[in-house]
């Protein structure tokens, strides 16, 4: 619609499938678990569109990395509400 | 001399009496008035050239008057010299500038296509439907013109029109029609179109006894004016149809063409003079505004009422632009001038970017309060003055623009805020009247209907400040709009963010915000009031939702996708975004289950209470299925229709569409792409049956199974919340086994991390 760039949607697209090759050769459970991380990339879309970054597959990794963080922390809380007295 | 008062219906001009203006007098005679009303346009360029184009004017044989002025355009704030040639009759200037252009393309043209109603209004501030005051004298000829009323006042009466409605029994792209329905006042009539000779002289007799102001039709466009005129002719019966005589009528081809994303088909158009003819099914937008929007934006744009029902809502904002221009003596060219200017890479990633589109949080929520910045980008156009000439312009307190490196002069008001600014005014105006309106009230259907012609307007105007062909537009005035329009969508998450609210999702103007323990509209108001003094934009509350389910992409439920979603507001009504019922090409049988499914999970006050409704929807999802398997359901209901994007030979897989086409093409129909082609699904080899083929298809050949997929697929989008997928919903009902316990069973929305499956 008018746009001279592809849309950060495209751009995605076009990142995942750079590496379908790497994907291929992996182990069907390695698979899945890529494709999680690209999901958890998906999630933030709109911030890699705001950020307007030259190499946007960097902001697509630290996306993939915030997931996996946030996922971190809630199994840390998780640990700790239930052994609460297991640090003392 | 007379004094005449009265509503100005048509206007148009004429080769021997310049301007003709139609009065419906106060006392109801429609009186046909001529008015002298000479118009100029101009021509600039080298000056050698500009004398030999005078020299050419004067030896036409009818020569204009011609004299040098001084005058300025948009983007130059200096006067430069042009030459303006004026034009006595209206109805002979297309024709001389066509001749000039001929001789002389290398000069730039102003003020040279401007259609008659707009420089009339710019003259004498009319626009169609407008009480006027008129001077006449004894040959009818308008020695002067006031018009009583104001475009932008709220209630402007609609005067006592005679409306005559004309319609074939049938759809004339389904069957042969065989008679003519007409209904005015209270009378109605019914003529058998065959023989032709006898419902002409009828239909004559019809349109002269009633002499109505309009000529409302379906199919009046693409298919019973064009056939009525065929007859007319073959049976040497005139049929007055112009209330002007001897006027030809305007005929416009049809076409296809291709905007925002997809392809869209117009009929062709037949135009009357003196009288309007809207065909219902041509006009653009009649089911969204009817015939309460299509006068209000005749009032707005100044256009022509039968115009401005099929042109598109561009057309309308370029018209209110140029009536701006004329007002303020700018010169509108013939042709845009203004290219883009250079950008560096990193410039172009910044500046071409849209809307800020969130991913929601997926899953079900309460109490969520949704936000809306009101016509957002009109708003930032009127707040930020941006126009096509004032960004980039540097003055004292000129503003910087987000994200890009120009700043916009904020001194003297532009072209477009100053178009928007009374447009917005009214909007404001009618919302705030809606919501203090009672639901009964008889006046809320044409306030709704404006402010929906209103949208359409506002919307369409900041496309056109990107788009190539408009005259006043610019590219980077529409980069600016979308990016104050993403730095104000931020301001407002930091905003929400700073009062404690969880921002499930945001979307170009609106957000979906929720606290624990605020569920009133009051408790928002902090916030709203908060947002709009950071902003400087107001943003109202558009309804609090009992639970809004966010619902993740088909492919992969991991992945949240922007605009699918349905929820249930404070109020009972239900909000759908993307799911079946809103899509055209679902089969209204499970578009209308959905929807009652909907209905019923709507009863739930919270989100936890939804379960309880559980069975109720199970049931009516079987009561369903039963009723397509016994052949219960209606086969309209089960039609579909889907838009055609190309011709049948560009298909490179047969979809059901193509298939459709081509057993339509079999019988020598055809339709264009931006059509719709409606049919039916049906068992073994071809798979589908054309709605429109002259055969009726035979209910017992209904592809039952596939609408039992399409509406099991439907209802799991319903029911996905709360934990039921497609293929458990499919299992059990199938089975016969509903077992809700077992339906129960995964409770929770979707997990946050979908676990990993097991290797193997």
């Amino acid at each position: 619609m008018g746009r001279t760039l592809p849309s950060i949607t495209q751009v995605f697209l076009q990142e995942q499938d750079s590496f379908a090759r790497f994907r291929r050769a992996l182990r069907r459970s390695d698979q899945l678990a890529l494709d999680d991380l690209f999901a958890a990339a998906h999630q933030h879309l709109a911030a890699a569109a705001y950020a307007a970054h030259a190499l946007p597959f960097e902001v697509f990794l630290l996306a993939m990395l915030l997931e996996e963080h946030k996922e971190v922390i809630r199994l840390r809380r998780l640990l700790e509400s239930a052994l609460p007295l297991s640090n003392d | 001399m007379i004094e005449r008062t009265g509503w100005l219906l048509d206007l148009y001009t004429h080769p021997e009496d310049g301007v003709v203006v139609w009065l419906l007098d106060e006392d109801g005679t429609r009186r046909r008035l001529r008015q002298a009303l000479p118009v100029v346009f101009y021509a600039a360029g080298p000056a050698d050239r500009l004398r030999l184009l005078w020299r050419f004017l004067s030896e036409q044989p009818q020569p204009p008057r011609l004299s040098r002025a001084e005058r300025r355009d948009l983007f130059n704030p200096e006067p430069f010299p042009v030459l303006a040639i004026q034009v006595e009759n209206p109805a002979l200037q297309p024709l001389l500038f066509n001749r000039v252009t001929a001789a002389f393309p290398d000069l730039v043209y102003y003020d040279a296509d401007l259609p008659i109603s707009l420089r009339h209004a710019a003259l004498y501030g009319t626009f169609p439907l407008a009480r006027c005051q008129v001077s006449i004298d004894e040959s009818g000829k308008i020695a002067s013109l006031f018009t009583l009323d104001s475009p932008w006042e709220l209630d402007l009466p609609v005067p006592p029109l005679c409306i005559l409605s004309l319609e074939p029994d049938v759809d004339p792209f389904h069957t042969t029609p065989c008679y003519l329905n007409i209904n005015c006042q209270r009378y109605s009539y019914r003529l058998a179109l065959s023989p032709p000779r006898p419902m002409l002289v009828n239909l004559s007799a019809i349109l002269q006894r009633h002499d109505p102001d309009l000529l409302l039709t379906t199919w009046g466009d693409t298919w019973l004016l064009p056939r009525l005129l065929e007859l007319s002719e073959q049976n040497n019966i005139p049929l007055p149809l112009n209330r002007e005589t001897g006027l030809g009528i305007a005929h416009r081809k049809e076409r296809s063409y291709f905007t925002y994303g997809q392809i869209i088909y117009r009929g062709q158009q037949i135009l009357l003079s003196g009288r309007w003819h809207i065909d219902a099914h041509n006009a653009m937008l009649f089911h969204d505004y009817g015939m309460e929007g299509i006068f209000e934006l005749a009032r707005v744009t100044a256009l022509p009422v039968q115009t401005v029902a099929r042109v598109s809502p561009g057309s309308g904002i370029s018209a209110m632009q140029m009536q701006t221009a004329l007002r303020q003596g700018i010169l509108i060219p013939w042709h845009k001038q203004q290219s883009e200017s250079p950008k560096t890479a990193l410039e172009l990633m910044h500046a071409d970017q849209g809307g800020l589109v969130y991913q929601p949080l997926i899953g079900l929520h309460q109490d969520v309060a949704e936000i809306d910045f009101i016509s957002m980008y009109p708003s930032i156009m009127v707040r930020f003055n941006i126009s096509p000439e004032t960004v980039g312009q540097e003055s004292p307190t000129a503003e910087l623009i987000p994200e890009l490196a120009l700043v916009v002069e904020q001194d003297h008001p532009g072209l477009v805020p100053r178009t928007l600014a009374p447009l917005l005014k009214k909007r404001l105006a009618l919302k705030a009247r809606l919501a203090d309106l009672p639901a009964w009230h008889p006046r809320r259907a044409s306030y709704k209907a404006y402010a929906s012609a209103h949208k359409w307007l506002l919307v369409t105007c900041f496309g056109y400040l990107g788009y190539k062909n408009a005259r006043f537009g610019r590219i980077e005035a529409h980069e600016a709009v979308t990016a104050f329009g993403r730095e104000v969508l931020l301001r407002a998450k930091e905003t929400a963010e700073d009062m404690g609210f969880t921002v499930l999702h945001m979307y170009v103007d609106g957000l979906w915000v929720k606290r624990e323990g605020l569920s009133q509209p009051s408790d928002f108001q902090p916030l709203l009031a908060e947002i709009a003094g950071r902003t400087g934009l107001p943003i109202a509350l558009d309804g609090i939702y009992r639970w809004v389910a966010f619902l993740p992409s088909r492919q992969d439920e991991r992945v949240p996708v922007a605009n699918r979603y349905f929820g249930v507001f404070q109020d009972g009504s239900l909000k759908t975004r993307g799911i079946e019922t809103r899509r055209r090409d679902t089969p209204r049988f499970i578009a209308e289950t959905q929807e009652q499914m909907l209905l019923c999970l709507g009863q739930a006050e919270r989100a936890c209470e939804l379960e309880l409704y559980l069975p109720q929807v199970l049931s009516l999802l079987r009561r369903q299925i039963a009723a397509l398997r016994n052949g219960k359901a209606p086969l309209q209901h089960l039609l579909v229709s889907q838009k055609l994007s190309r011709t049948l030979p560009e298909y490179r897989t047969p979809s059901p569409a193509a298939r459709a086409l081509q057993q339509l093409q079999s019988v020598q129909k055809t339709l264009k792409p931006g059509q719709c082609v409606r049919f039916i699904y049906t068992r073994g080899d071809p798979g589908v049956y054309a709605w429109d083929l002259p055969k009726p298809p035979d209910p017992d050949c209904v592809d039952v199974q596939r609408y039992t997929t399409l509406l099991i697929r439907a209802a799991s989008t319903v029911l996905q919340p709360l934990g039921i997928s497609e293929a458990a919903l499919r299992d059990r009902l199938l089975a016969g086994l509903i077992a809700q316990e077992n339906l129960f069973a995964p409770r929770s929305i979707l997990p946050a991390r979908m676990p990993l499956q097991p290797p193997g």
